[in-house]
Order: C-alpha cells, then structure tokens, then sequence
C-alpha cells in the first residue's frame, strides 16, 4: 500500500496524548493500522508521554495504597482471553464499528449517487462511513469545520491530488474542493466532520441538510 | 545501571514471574506519579488515587505483553494509564488498531534506532525534553494535559493554531533528532 497523504503531526500527538474525541480517533487509529510511517510518530509521542509522567510531581498517596493494592492482587489473574469478534475484512479498530462486510454495508441514500452509513458520534463530531459511485463527483463546497477523510475501497481526486486506499485527507474551513471518484469502482471513505459542508450551490446544500450529510 | 533500565526490568519480571516484589516497586515509583497526571487532567484526589491503583492492576494484568525493546516502562504505563483515563473519565472507547489483525500492514522497512521509543532512551528523552525552548515545551505538555484539542489551546493562548501547531512540530522534531544523535 503506497499512503501519500498522512494525518498533521498534531493529530498524530493528540492520538497519542489521548485528547482527540473517539470518532477523530477511530479514524486515525484506521489509518495507523495502514501505515507503519504514522504509527512510529505515534511511538515517538507515547514516548514524550512516558517521560512527562517521569517528570510530574509524584502525588503522596493514601498509607494504605500499596498494601490494598497487593491484596487485590490475588484475585487479578493475567489477562482476560480477547473477545472473539466478527472478521468483516476492515482494519481494526473500524472492524468493529461494523456490523457487516463493507460490501454489504446498509447505505442510506443522499443523492443516487451518494450514500453514507453513521458509526459513532460524540458531541457535534460524526464518524460515518460515506460511499460514491464510480466517476461521481461531490459539488463544490467548503468546510466549517475539520474533515477527516480516510479512502478504504477505491479512490477519489480533487484541487489537492489524488487519494487510494490508506490516504487521509484533511479539509479545513480554508479548504474548498471538488472531489471526484475514481471511474473503476465505488469509493468508500470513512470520514469525520465537525460541522456540516458549506455547498457553493444552494440546491445541493438543501439535499446535504435534508439529510444531515 | 540506569534508574530507567531498572524500571524496565521490574516490569519484565512482573510479566514473566508475576513477581509481587517488582510490582511493589513499580507500585511505588508509578502510582504517586499516575496520580499526578490524573489530577493534571481535572480529576480529583480521591479520583485519581482509585484510577491509579486500577492503572496499577492494569499494569499486574498485562505486564506479560510489555516488550522492552519497544518502549520504556514509563512509556507503557503511561498508554495504560491513557487509556482507562478516556474509559473511566470521558467514558468513551479507546479506538485502537491490532498488530494481529488480518487487515494489519505490517513495518517492512523497521528503521534501527531512528525512534524516540527505544526503552533505553527514556533519559535522554527527558534531558532533550528540558533544553527544549520554554515555548515549544509548553505546547508539549499542554498536549498532553490538557485534553483539548490543539485549535482550543491556541485559544486560550491567544496565539494563531497555525503558531501552535509550527511550535508542536518543531519540539517533536528536536526530541527526535535528540535521539538520532546518539551513537
């Protein structure tokens, strides 16, 4: 897998901190488990980690913490057997977002060309799955917010490059473009949003409301 | 041998002997300092105690899967303590991929001793960390005790995110060049 688009430095270090909402997080932790380049920043961050907890002021804890711990010790044994879970063929963690094999996903239409599937959501932060049909193209719009937007299945262009499975785009309120599908195949991405798109003609941004897109 | 390799050998054994003495030295050096970050993140004492000692438990669980050849200990605990903070605090999964999925890309091409994360570099880790300029070093730790995102800390700043996000990527890159100058 050849990935020429990679989440920002900072979403990385968010990831690794902990600090990033669960749908951002699903969608990088999709994108590490394709790219071995991001996992080893990931590393380095979670390695800044360890050494800031080195750093902090140590917490005087209660007399008895220790001895209460090592009691509890006798009835924690190693760790639990993983849970065995349906193989639907994406990478973890969004495999388990699913409840299907991708192909058979049950897509709520936008436009016929366009049709999306909600994972998780937290706060005004969506994580959905989004398909396009072959050659589609999503009219031109801009961004409210940040857009993540991780290609699983085909692939898309737009002003910026082209995307195949792996890549993650990232869209800014600063970014305005018109993605296109690839001709060959569906295009499934997994996607996050913050707000919703800003369409440039008020037709499709009545449709993209009407649905929640 | 350094105060870091020693941690590190504590926590091998506890994985492979479930060896209570180690545990209880770890115990000593790492819960005090659980609490700490905890409590840096918005939890209360009592709190951040009970999350630590869990962490603790955690760590008693899971110590057969540490590998020092991939982190220190600080840097391990530190990602268990992470996570049953997102699971206890904000109440929110913990998305993580799967080095035994099916669907996993594998490192061909493992780059030797270009990571921050080799266990034996915590030291030098911290020592680069502390002759890092005071402005990039705040940003460092405000992503990491904040929970926020870094859009949020550049607000509360008052500074553009585009001057955060230039400070954060330049203090990872002096802590990763650190690293790369050793023999």
């Amino acid at each position: 897998m050849k990935i020429s688009h990679h989440p920002s430095e900072e979403l990385l270090v968010s990831y690794a901190s902990g600090s990033m909402t669960e749908p951002v997080a699903l969608v990088i932790a999709t994108h590490l488990a394709m790219c071995p380049a991001c996992r080893r920043i990931v590393a380095d961050a979670e390695a800044t980690g360890g050494a800031l907890l080195e750093e902090l002021q140590p917490q005087i804890l209660r007399p008895d913490a220790l001895n209460s711990a090592l009691e509890r010790l006798n009835n924690t044994h190693g760790a639990p057997a993983q849970k065995s879970r349906s193989n639907f063929g994406a990478p973890e963690p969004l495999n388990s977002y699913l409840s299907r094999p991708l192909d058979e996903t049950k897509w709520i239409h936008v436009t016929p060309w366009l049709a999306i599937k909600p994972l998780t959501t937290r706060g005004g932060t969506r994580a959905q799955l989004i398909r396009s049909a072959p050659g589609s193209g999503v009219s031109l719009h801009t961004h409210r917010g940040e857009e993540l937007t991780l290609v699983l299945q085909g692939g898309f262009s737009d002003e910026y490059g082209h995307y195949g499975p792996g890549d993650l785009q990232t869209a800014t309120p600063e970014t305005q473009h018109t993605p296109i599908a690839d001709m060959d195949s569906y295009c499934i991405n997994l996607a996050v949003t913050d707000a919703p798109l800003v369409f440039k003609n008020w037709s499709v941004g009545v449709i993209a409301k009407l649905f929640g897109f | 041998m350094s105060e870091g390799t020693d941690l590190n050998s504590l926590l091998v054994l506890v994985g492979a002997a479930q060896d209570r003495a180690a545990f209880a030295a770890l115990f000593g050096h790492f819960a005090p300092r659980i609490k700490a970050y905890l409590m840096r993140l918005g939890a209360g004492s009592a709190q951040a105690e009970d999350l630590a000692q869990e962490a603790m438990l955690t760590v008693w669980r899971k110590a057969a899967l540490y590998d020092p050849a991939k982190a220190s200990a600080a840097t391990w605990i530190f990602t268990v303590a992470r996570n049953l903070r997102i699971d206890a605090i904000r109440r929110e999964r913990r998305p993580a991929f799967d080095p035994n999925d099916a669907a996993f890309v594998p490192d061909a091409d493992p780059p030797p001793d270009s990571g921050l994360e080799r266990a034996e570099d915590g030291e030098t880790l911290r020592a680069a960390m502390e002759v890092l300029p005071p402005e990039q070093a705040e940003i460092v730790r405000m992503s990491f005790y904040s929970d926020k995102p870094h859009s949020e800390i550049a607000r509360e700043l008052g500074l553009p995110l585009g001057t955060v996000k230039s400070r954060l990527r330049l203090a990872m890159g002096r802590l990763r060049q650190a690293m790369g100058g050793r023999e």
